[in-house]
């Protein structure tokens, strides 16, 4: 069942579902383009530290995943590249990409890592310890273009003269893949977001505490370096809140819940506090995940939403204000630590509809299937919340479907 | 020329600015058993892979050993290439003296040069005794077996069928729609049931691909992937089926509440299926119903969430307002599981429509009220702290899906496990679909209770993965992993020394090794296909007869031997 010859199936997003889509599409036979508009492959998973509910290392699978995609002839990655021109022309998909120009050709690099080490901005650094292929990114927002570097690489693989290249390719069809992205609690003051270190969102909190992160592991405040005593987690922050995200985001109580279980298995110090509307474990194993005993002390579960977080003064913490809705009690707790969990999206924006490179949108920015041609396939966040597993369920389903929709035109 | 090649990678100074290269290939010219040795600045760029191969080549070399950086960093890729370039697997050692000798030794560079020294003389020695296992290659029968005709399975049967595979759909009823024969309407859409079966089971009745296979009940599966061997009995008679890949999408059931609110004693409180059946007779006029939820889950025995009771609920709580704007309806609740988009909609189209929530406590669950028929439900409401009456005629039991008995017999058959539960297990959540079996693939509620829409989708995800072995023409035991060098082999039994003792059959875990009758005596025999050289049967191998070539014991023996030994012996 080989027609390699039919134009590829283009897959917009190089995350879990975008990985899995186009696995499945090449393993049926068929050519795929994946385009990732960042360096690396793997999207939001691969800063997670550990997926729910087993707590295994989510770089591992990920990274076996990556090998594949790459070494498969039947699929073409396109990473740093963004599509700017989507249209449809006689039946096919008409794609313009430009890819950024790379400054380390990854075919060139050994790993070496003597950039990194002549580099007086601190400004390259590894592409993560399980990227595959390992190479060196340069973060241009810091690079000051000494080109030190540039000497200093045994192989040439640094340039800085190289310049952007834009390809177009006709597709016969597109599946978005192209995941969630944090939404801005700005329009929430009371969250408190910005107004003290310790108060960060759950994916600026991953980064912080990830073993392979910049702690590597360790647990600590942003304000001061020193081990927290307790963190609250508070759920559906700026979800299932008609200001700003109607739906309920579905990853960020077993997400919560891991990132609490985590803090008390590297710190047993640490007490850890979840303040829920419900807590939606539904998924293998999830609700079990949620009663679990780390050290002998469990998470504590409060339900209610805090009414207002803001930071105490002469550094003495962060007061959270609310009402315990199970004792019917307003009070108000000291934390050293505020973690936001819910601000998250689909990453589709709804100003690319002007410029034709998006999907239609239903008014929550997940793809509206039935609205138009190239809004037919989609998977993970830009489809409907959903966390990895469902993820890349739906990548599966929406591979085959773009696979039957292929052979009947 | 034949014997051990050494190439050695100082890595633009980063291996040899601590560990002296120079002398240690000067200590391997010395060697009789290393024919050549040299030392090189890099071995990974395109150009030096070339070169290698091309030198592995020309002197004849029977045996190579990287000496440069680890799998993860260049060194894998380089084995890789060197494997495309016609060098077998198991002739290539890699010994890893960047990441793992000169970057974390970099304070003592004379010790980092004698553990450098040590990885690569236990290497070379381990080397002399690694051989590939010998592969298989079979032709793969481009035909499935889904097994259960709910949604999962007529999905994934049309599905793959769509793709132009015969599929054999294999059902313990006599009529296909699984759990979909038993309810009325499904949420979150509100289709009516009997429809959203109807667009399958006509595909399935009118394509030709697809057997259908009633009142069927499966006695044995053998086989791996590409070639399993089926025994169905059907209402049509027995019957042999050789199938490429199987499907389970079996399903799961309803657990019923028996001792609990008083179910079975009282007429009026029902489960959610049973107002289901009553809904399917046609609308119920109802004044006043509780939902409770939770009836039997999350709790000590069940300790999971089923994912379809709350959104059940909703829809059927909807429908009783619907029929009646001024019924009284009430959802007893623990958490309303309604996550994402669709479903959380559904939950606010609920409130809008007036139905009331309340929540209670699990260590303080609801009282069912009246001597002979329903009179009203006690509930302590936890979020006004108030002990509250209910008046109502009706009280529904939501109660959780629970495992099939008969998925513990077909693991058995196939290999696979099921979770403590008694749901087939997936190999991890990345791969939610997939067995540990090759060939064996996972959806519907036989996998984890999911509503019809998810059933559906899953099926068709499970249909991909299928079809992705039907289309290969043949499977061979070393590619199913895909990845070229990533399965390295798999077991293999010397049938001279093999006593028959079952040791190995006892703790495989992919029932890949069984017992088979040669002459007198009974010999273990490992099939090649369903092994993943997990290395559990040399582990209790009583006196050595079954090997992974890759990883002999000769060669485990002679790395220790070198690792302890002053004098290299070779």
């Amino acid at each position: 069942m080989n027609d390699t010859n039919a134009s590829p199936v283009l897959i917009i997003g190089g995350g879990v579902a975008g990985i899995g889509a186009a696995l499945d599409i090449a393993y049926c036979g068929h050519a795929v383009h994946l385009v990732e508009k960042e360096d690396i492959l793997g999207g939001q998973v691969a800063r997670l530290d550990k997926l729910y509910p087993t707590d295994h290392c989510a770089f591992c699978p990920l990274w076996t995943d990556i090998k594949k995609l790459r070494e498969h002839p039947l699929i073409t990655v396109h990473t740093s590249t963004e599509v700017k021109e989507l249209k449809r022309e006689g039946g096919l998909l008409h794609a313009v990409m430009v890819r950024r120009a790379p400054v380390i050709d990854e075919g060139l690099c050994v790993f070496c890592g003597k950039c990194a080490g002549v580099c007086p901005e601190a400004a390259i650094e590894t592409s993560g310890d399980h990227v595959y292929p390992p190479t060196y990114l340069v973060r241009e927002e810091i690079c000051n273009r000494c080109e030190k570097c540039v000497k200093e690489c045994p192989t040439g693989a640094i340039d800085f003269q190289r310049r952007e290249e834009t390809s177009e390719l006709m597709f016969d069809d597109v599946i978005w893949a192209s995941g969630f992205a944090e939404v801005d609690l700005s329009p929430l003051p009371e969250f408190g977001l910005g107004k003290h270190p310790d108060i960060m969102t759950a994916m600026e909190f991953e980064d912080w505490t990830a073993e392979a992160g910049v702690n590597k592991g360790a647990i600590i405040k942003k304000s001061n370096s020193s081990v927290p005593r307790n963190i609250a987690f508070i759920q559906c922050a700026g979800a299932r809140d008609q200001r700003l995200l109607s739906y309920c985001s579905a990853v960020c109580c077993m997400h919560a819940l891991k990132q609490a279980q985590w803090a008390i298995r590297r710190n047993p110090a640490v007490q850890c506090v979840v303040f829920y509307t419900d807590l939606r474990t539904v998924g293998r194993d999830y609700y079990e995940y949620s009663l679990r005993d780390i050290d002998g002390s469990r998470v504590r579960l409060i339900r209610g939403r805090p009414s207002l977080i803001y930071p105490l003064p002469a550094r003495e913490g962060i007061a959270v204000k609310f009402e315990n809705t199970m004792t019917q009690k307003r009070e108000i707790w000291k934390f050293d630590m505020v973690v936001l969990n819910g601000n998250i999206g689909s990453s589709l924006k709804e100003k690319d509809q002007e410029k034709n490179i998006s999907p239609a949108l239903s008014g929550d920015g997940f793809v509206n299937p039935e609205a138009d041609e190239i809004s037919r396939f989609s998977c993970g966040f830009s489809a409907e919340p959903a966390d990895v597993a469902e993820s890349v369920i739906q990548a599966s389903s929406a591979a085959v479907r773009a696979i039957l929709a292929k052979r009947k035109s | 020329m034949s014997g051990t090649g050494v190439f050695l990678c100082s890595c633009f100074g980063e291996i040899n600015r601590v560990i002296d290269v120079d002398s240690l290939q000067r200590k391997l010219e010395k060697n009789p058993s290393v024919v050549s040795s040299s030392v090189c600045e890099s071995l990974c760029l395109a150009a030096d892979v070339e070169k290698t191969a091309s030198r592995i080549r020309e002197s004849g070399l029977e045996r190579v050993v990287i000496v440069g950086c680890s799998h993860l960093g260049r060194g894998g890729a380089v084995v890789d290439d060197l494997v495309k370039q016609g060098t077998k697997r198991s002739a290539i050692g890699l010994v890893d003296l960047r990441e793992g000798c000169a970057w974390i030794h970099q304070d003592d560079p004379v010790k980092a040069t004698e553990k450098a020294w040590d990885l690569i003389r236990m290497e070379i020695a381990a080397l002399h005794y690694r051989t590939a296992s010998d592969d298989v290659t079979v032709s793969v029968c481009p035909e499935a077996m889904v097994v259960g005709a709910g949604p999962a399975g007529l999905s994934a049967a049309c599905t793959l069928a769509r793709l132009g595979f015969k599929v054999h759909l294999v059902e313990r009823g006599s009529n296909p729609g699984g759990m979909l024969n038993l309810i009325s309407h499904v949420y979150p859409s509100d289709e009516k049931a009997p429809e959203k079966i109807k667009v399958f089971s006509d595909e399935a009745e009118k394509n030709p691909l697809i057997h259908f296979y009633p009142k069927a009940k499966i006695n044995s599966i053998t086989g791996f992937a590409g070639n399993f061997n089926v025994q169905v009995s059907s209402s049509a008679g027995g019957k042999r089926l050789r199938v490429g890949a199987v499907i389970l999408a079996s399903g799961a059931r309803v657990w019923l509440p028996h001792g609990l609110y008083r179910y079975g004693k009282l007429k009026n409180v029902i489960t959610q299926m049973e107002l289901e059946r009553q809904f399917i007779k046609g609308p119920r006029e109802v004044k006043t119903a509780v939902f409770i939820q939770c009836v039997g889950a999350r709790n000590h025995e069940r300790p999971y969430c089923a994912t379809m009771c709350c959104p059940s609920s909703l829809k059927n709580a909807v429908r009783i307002k619907e029929e009646n704007a001024e019924a009284r309806v009430f959802i007893l609740h623990r958490d309303i599981m309604t996550p994402g988009g669709v479903l959380e909609a559904y939950y606010r189209n609920a409130l809008s429509k007036g139905v009331q929530f309340i929540r209670f406590e699990e260590t303080n669950p609801p009282e069912i009220l009246g001597a002979e028929h329903v009179e009203g439900v006690e509930v302590f409401d936890s979020i006004n702290g108030m002990k509250r009456k209910l008046d109502c005629e009706l009280v529904v039991l939501s109660t959780p899906l629970i495992p099939n008995d008969d998925n513990v017999k077909l693991a058995g058959m196939l290999g696979l496990q099921v979770d403590r539960y008694g749901f087939f297990s997936e190999i991890y959540p990345l791969h939610p679909l997939e067995t540990r079996m090759d060939g064996v693939f996972i959806c519907g509620s036989a996998r984890w209770p999911v509503s019809s829409d998810n059933a559906i989708v899953q099926g068709e995800g499970a249909a991909a993965k299928a079809a992705a072995l039907l289309g290969t023409e043949t499977v061979s035991a070393l590619s199913l992993s895909r990845v070229p060098g990533e399965k390295l082999g798999h077991a293999s039994v010397n049938a001279e020394t093999c006593t028959g003792c079952g040791n190995c059959v006892a703790v495989c875990p992919f029932a890949a090794c069984r017992l088979q009758k040669m002459g007198r005596k009974s010999i273990s025999r490992v099939n090649k296909l369903r092994c993943k050289a997990c290395g559990n049967c040399v582990s209790v191998c009583p006196n050595g007869t079954v090997q992974l070539p890759e990883h002999d014991y000769r060669a485990v023996a002679a790395m220790i031997k070198q690792a302890f030994d002053e004098e290299m012996v070779l």
